[in-house]
């Protein structure tokens, strides 16, 4: 099965189709860096903080090989130099060395002062003083993120947009439990507590999509509170921003205008809002620009038609869990509701 | 005013204390005639000068709470420790000080120097008036040596049986460790002097922004110094005593610790 | 055998008679060597129990997208698999090895209070069935072992499952701390003739220094789970932001005591490894007082690194800086047992039986472990590694491939000593290398998972390239690992049933436990050797070279007062306790907060009831001056009026609560009321116990118990006594007499 990265095309009837054949393809083009080191992000860090971090990762995992080295090495060579045979005398008595005890306990102490003055540094590098104001503020919901950008007042979910080579002050927050924003290849990852606004930097200096998760245990459907973090260059970023500013297109007549009409009278408008409709209710996603993201459920699934209309069947059936109670909508109300958020780019 | 500025320029040159010092030094190399026993003694002359003559001094008055922080440790639990080790096996305290020897004095003494002088309005009072401060410098070297008298007495009879010493010395760790707790969470303004210092040296805006110490993370680090350090402190002398424990050979020792 | 044997209560022995009665008799035992066998056989239970949740675990991850189980249940297998892993199955392992093995290592004939042993072993059973009836009252806990703040509160987990488990942990940790009391005891008072502290074998030096830590981080535990209880079911504050609470809160609790619970299952490993390897080496221990020292420097500095796991909660760069020194601290004493333990290998003559090859990759898997975890208390790594499969890689090498080997070590090690038969070698081998490829198989590429970004605790993950089939070799390593636990059953039984008879000493060691019969009599001894050094049966069997003498070999006899030594350690856990109370109390009150507040106590009522309290201190005084000089009726005067004055103060608690609640404030008013009525609460509640006991002396004097040897009663109940009154001294202080400084 592809990555769930489907986007909605200029039809909503059609959509770019992910297939396993095409993952390299996507790769080059699409994610650029971020899909080629999904091995190990980690070590393929593209910002200045992830790379302080990922730097020191190798000098002290290049420490703890060589220690762990010496000593199975010294318990090899025991085992290969020192075999019991049957009826062979005790061995030596020997009871312990004093200056061997100082002598291993010493250089570990510098060992780990060094590592110690290193880690001060990279602290410095990898997480510096947060900015006066941020530039966007992620809010942890069970089991969704919300972004919003303050300067420009953009609100979206579960997909950030960010300028490539811009360093981003981000506020992270907490709605309910606890929750926490990892980017391995951009970032440290940092709780969100409720009451307790926390900080980090958030950079990418190479385009791409780079894949995020909330990595603190948040109740039922943890698993599926992922994130896409896209990073683009400067005027792709601004037209994102001004694009996801706007409130949504009216809609005057046929399916979408019925979608509408039905999603305002099932109640979906005490708990979702879209800009330019009057609804302004900030429980579940932002709705305004819903088939500009790629992923529905915070990951769970591909954003195309037919996985929406699966979602509003039944939500339940596609992330048990989810606060998003099952409507039971006729066929002809899902066709509608689904033409509706088509028009919703 | 730079950080170089400050390291050069920050020194408070008493002249008593320095005489008093060279006096002590020369009084002891004279008296004891005992290298070993002398090079403690030195290093604790040292660390007592490094706390009250050395830039550490000046930020401890009125300025930095964790820097008031290092010098009481400094005072409290280093120098008379290294004091103690510098005396001759034959010193014996006179008859009136007698009742300081007693174990639960000694605790109390030690613990409660680190306690008392950190009620909101002593704490202040310590590092404006320098009346205040001379007795607390006073008292803090002489109930500090109290409390390490039960450890490093200089003649065995004298010193807590290992393992007495050890539950004696993890006690003390935890009491001055929940100061410490207590310290680190609380919010900014544990001694309230520090809250506002007055800037006699323009060094404030160098602190603030250069080193970064806010009044928050400034108490902070305070809090700190007194819950980790300070406890490395009695963990190093808890792993001697265990050291003592195994290496003296004396059965009477074995089992006196309960 | 004449001191210790005595101080055994003549009741708490079983008569040839009653030990006939077998069914009767493993229920009601309290012989210190059948409660071992039974904590053993019921963490044996609940490791099958925990492995099968393991396996439902791998399962569901073995490929991406799985549908196997709900989110829901993963959810709770794998806090359940946590939960039971650690109090149901290493904690009653090791401690049914200690129970069995360190009162044979010291020669003594019992554990110091056989009763309160029955009663510590019988709780794991309770706590177990506490937390398993959660599924029948709306689903088990699913919150994780650690069950962090605000998740774990009524809003977001109504269920009542997390009650469940916080009881059940309650009961545990209760369980836990009297069994150490009981250790602690035992070493101080119970040791045969000739064996001095000094001369402890390091199993039993170790698990004495490790009770220590049990019975001051269990507590904590128990006050942060009384914490997290009155928050669910009174409504109150201490961890729900809303409330005006701190989550961060729950997790510093947690921590304190949870960093030292790591060390309170690896060190007992640490002691079997260093009986097992020297004897297999037959070699005394390199270095013994180094392994022993740094076993206290690893309790104390235990006790200061809970931060580490707070790295991504923003406590600030300097609060993770000073952890993490603290926390590459620790890593230089474990550094020097690794060390220690693998030069003892050096120049001896190696056997390779199953409990040796069990201890190799015990110190391989604890080397690896162990230096994963230093990346975690490198600040920026934790930053990236915390909450991924990186760390649960790094746990599991170190609780299963430490700790969970370190006991199979001990079990193919003692297992001749308790059955009197020895298991199958062969079996054994194959039990050990299907562990040992199962275990690496299972957790090796959970690192790399882990730096691939894969998160803990989800219960599916999307189809990322490399995750699919790390994941399904992480979950076939599983399966060998299930195979070897089957294997491991098998061998149990079948050498039960016809296994070769083991003899006295069958790997020749040297300590104390293999000088007796295979399995020991009742009574443990007919006849102890000399001892002189560390290794006495190694000076019996080596009479031309025995070891150096360790400490002199005249010997001042145990401490008899093992009831003052109990109740002084039993306070030392009370103290903790109430330490987290008062330090909570300050640390929410430290800002007036809107609503009641100090100003709404009574500050001079209640100052004269405390009044009486401290003179009943004053009283009881008195009683024991006047129980030594046989003064019996200005005794009974005296005990009265302590009770009487303890009487009073309860009544005055009565009326302040009575004002507060009048006048509208109780225990979810908000924060202070949440603090204030907990803190005295719980104070209260102690006042009350001691009113009991003091009670209880009382209806002894009367009887003229109290004469007839019995007078520790009074002092032990004093010394409880006093303790309560000093513990409200310092909350009187702290609830009444801080806000008027402020």
């Amino acid at each position: 099965m592809p990555i769930p990265l489907g986007v909605w095309d200029i039809d909503p009837g059609t959509h770019l189709q992910l297939s396993a054949d095409d993952e390299h393809r996507v790769a080059s083009r699409d994610l650029g860096h971020g899909i080629m080191n999904y091995l190990s992000p980690t070590f393929h860090p593209a910002s200045p903080e992830a790379g302080a971090i990922s730097h020191l990762f190798v000098v002290t995992l290049v420490v703890c090989a060589i220690i762990f080295a010496l000593v199975v090495g010294l318990i090899f060579y025991s085992l290969m130099r020192f075999r019991w045979q049957e009826g062979k005398s005790e061995p030596k008595q020997l009871a312990g060395n004093k200056t061997i005890e100082i002598v291993w306990t010493v250089i570990p102490l510098f060992i780990v002062a060094m590592l110690f003055a290193m880690t001060a540094r990279t602290m410095g590098l990898s997480d510096p003083p947060p900015a006066p104001n941020p530039d966007l503020v992620m809010v942890g919901h069970q089991w969704w993120w919300e972004a919003k950008y303050p300067q420009s007042g953009v609100k979206t979910a579960n997909e950030i947009h960010i300028p490539v080579g811009k360093a981003i002050s981000v506020e992270l927050q907490s709605a309910d439990v606890l929750h926490e924003f990892w980017v391995p290849e951009l970032a440290r990852k940092m709780t969100t507590v409720p009451g307790h606004p926390n900080h980090i930097w958030l950079q990418a200096d190479k385009a791409g999509t780079y894949l995020g998760v909330c990595s603190e245990f948040c109740g039922t459907q943890h698993a599926w509170m992922r994130f896409l973090v896209v990073a683009e260059d400067a005027s792709s970023f601004d037209r994102w921003q001004r694009h996801q500013s706007a409130p949504s297109l009216p809609v005057v007549d046929g399916a979408a205008a019925r979608g509408l009409a039905i999603f305002k009278q099932m109640t979906c408008a005490s708990c979702h809002a879209i800009g330019g409709t009057g609804m302004e209710a900030r429980i579940g996603p932002d709705l305004t620009h819903f088939a500009s993201r790629k992923q529905i459920g915070a990951g769970a699934v591909e954003n195309t038609p037919e996985n929406l209309r699966r979602w509003l069947t039944n939500p339940q059936d596609v992330k048990p869990g989810v606060q998003m109670p099952n409507f039971k909508f006729r066929a002809d109300q899902l066709s509608d509701l689904v033409a509706y958020f088509g028009t919703l780019k | 005013m730079t950080t170089e500025q400050f390291l050069i320029s920050g020194w408070t040159w008493n002249p008593l204390l320095l005489v008093a010092s060279v006096a002590a030094l020369a009084g002891s190399r004279l008296a004891f005639r005992q290298a070993g026993r002398f090079r403690y003694f030195a290093a604790s002359v040292g660390v007592i000068l490094l706390a009250l003559i050395s830039p550490l001094h000046t930020l401890a008055n009125g300025y930095l709470f964790s820097a008031h922080m290092a010098q009481h440790i400094l005072l409290l639990l280093v120098a008379p420790a290294l004091a103690l080790l510098g005396l001759p096996a034959s010193f014996s305290v006179s008859r009136l000080f007698r009742f300081l020897t007693y174990p639960i004095v000694g605790w109390i003494s030690g613990v409660g120097a680190m306690w008392f002088w950190h009620v909101p309005s002593l704490c202040s009072a310590a590092a404006i008036s320098p009346t205040m401060f001379t007795v607390q410098t006073i008292s803090l070297l002489s109930l500090g040596s109290a409390f390490w008298w039960q450890v490093l007495a200089p003649r065995e009879e004298h010193r807590l049986p290992p393992l007495a010493a050890i539950v004696y010395l993890f006690t003390a760790c935890t009491a001055c460790s929940a100061l410490g707790i207590i310290i680190t969470f609380a919010p900014a303004g544990v001694c309230p002097i520090f809250m506002q210092p007055v800037d006699r040296l323009g060094i404030l805006p160098m602190l603030r922004e250069d080193w970064g110490m806010t009044m928050p993370r400034d108490q902070q680090i305070g809090g700190l110094l007194m819950w980790v350090p300070m406890c490395l402190i009695y963990v190093t002398a808890i792993l001697a005593q265990l050291t003592r424990w195994y290496a003296v050979p004396a059965p009477a020792l074995a089992e006196k610790g309960r | 055998m004449n001191g210790p044997a005595l101080t055994t209560a003549p009741g708490a022995i079983l008569t040839a008679g009653d030990r006939a009665h077998h069914r009767i008799a493993w229920i009601s035992t309290v012989d210190h060597k059948r409660i071992g066998i039974l904590y053993l056989l019921t963490g044996l239970f609940f490791f099958v129990v925990g492995g099968v949740e393991a396996l439902f675990i791998r399962l569901q991850l073995a490929v991406p997208n799985n549908t196997l189980l709900r989110p829901d249940t993963y959810n709770q297998l794998f806090t359940m698999h946590g939960t039971t892993m650690i109090f149901l199955v290493a904690m009653p392992l090791l401690f049914g090895l200690a129970n069995y093995i360190l009162p044979l290592q010291i020669g003594a004939r019992d554990m110091a209070f056989p009763r309160l042993n029955a009663f510590s072993f019988w709780m794991v059973p309770l706590g177990g069935i506490l937390l398993h009836f959660s599924m029948l009252d709306g689903g088990a806990p699913a919150v994780g072992w650690f069950a962090y703040a605000p998740l774990s509160e009524t809003p977001y987990s109504s269920q009542p499952g997390v009650d469940y488990w916080a009881l059940a942990l309650l009961v545990l940790g209760i369980g836990s701390v009297g069994t150490s009391i009981n250790i602690i005891v035992t070493v101080l008072c119970l040791r045969a003739p000739g064996m001095t502290l000094r001369r402890l074998p390091l199993y039993t030096w170790i698990n004495f220094v490790n009770s220590f830590l049990v019975i001051i981080a269990l507590p904590v535990l128990n006050a942060g789970l009384a914490m997290l209880l009155i928050d669910r079911r009174l409504h109150a504050h201490f961890f729900l932001p809303s409330g005006g609470g701190s989550p961060i809160m729950w997790q510093h609790i947690f921590w304190a005591f949870g960093h030292p619970e790591v060390y309170i299952l690896a060190l007992p490993a640490f002691g079997i490894v260093s009986e097992i390897i020297p004897v297999f080496s037959r070699k005394p221990i390199f270095g013994y007082e180094f392994v022993a020292g740094s076993t206290v420097a690893i309790a104390i500095l235990s006790f200061g690194v809970w931060g580490h796991h707070m790295f991504t909660v923003g406590l600030g760069h300097t609060m993770d800086l000073f952890f993490a020194a603290a926390s590459l601290l620790i890593a230089i004493p474990t550094g020097v047992k690794v060390l220690n333990w693998s030069t003892t290998l050096v120049g001896g003559r190696i056997r390779l039986s199953t409990a040796m090859l069990f201890c190799l990759a015990f110190l391989v898997h604890f080397l690896c472990g162990g230096l994963t975890g230093v990346t975690h208390a490198v600040v920026p790594l934790d930053w990236q590694t915390k909450n991924s499969y990186y760390l649960v890689a790094h746990f599991h090498f170190v609780a299963v491939g430490a700790i969970v080997f370190a006991i199979l070590a001990g079990v193919y090690y003692w297992f001749p000593k308790i059955s009197g038969r020895m298991l199958s070698e062969r079996i054994g081998k194959w039990t050990f290398w299907l562990m040992v490829i199962g275990f690496n198989l299972t957790f090796i590429v959970q690192h790399f998972l882990g730096l691939a970004g894969m998160p803990r605790r989800v219960y599916t993950y999307p189809d990322l390239p490399g995750w699919g089939w790390m994941n399904m070799i992480s979950t076939i390593g599983a399966f060998f690992m299930a195979a070897a636990a089957l294997l491991l059953v098998w061998n149990l039984l079948v050498t039960l049933w016809r296994g070769p008879a083991a003899g006295n000493n069958p790997w020749n060691a040297w300590t104390l436990e293999w000088a007796s019969t295979s399995p020991p009599p009742h009574e443990n001894f007919h006849e102890l050797p000399p001892i002189h050094s560390r290794r006495p049966l190694w000076d019996d069997a080596n009479p031309d070279h025995p070891d150096p003498v360790v400490g002199g070999d005249e010997v001042v006899s145990p401490v008899t007062e093992k009831c003052k030594v109990g109740i002084l350690a039993f306070i030392a856990s009370e103290s903790a306790f109430f330490g987290v109370l008062i330090l909570a109390f300050l640390y929410f009150n430290a800002t007036p907060g809107s609503g009641p507040g100090p100003k709404d106590l009574n500050l001079v009522k209640t100052g004269m009831f405390s009044l009486c309290l401290f003179a009943s201190s004053f009283t009881l005084w008195r009683t024991e001056i006047s129980q030594q000089r046989n003064h019996r009726r200005a005794m009974l005067g005296w005990l009265g009026a302590t009770i009487l004055l303890g009487g009073i103060f309860i009544v005055g608690q009565g009326l302040e609560y009575g004002g507060l609640l009048r006048g509208g404030v109780n225990i979810s008013t908000n924060l202070f009321a949440t603090t204030f009525f907990t803190l005295t609460g719980f104070h209260g509640l102690h006042v009350c116990l001691g009113l009991v006991a003091l009670l209880v002396v009382l209806g002894l004097a009367l009887a003229g118990d109290l004469d007839a040897g019995r007078s520790v009663v009074l002092e032990v109940v004093g010394l409880y006594w006093h303790f309560v009154d000093v513990v409200w001294v310092l909350v009187f202080t702290v609830v009444y007499i801080f806000p008027l400084l402020r």
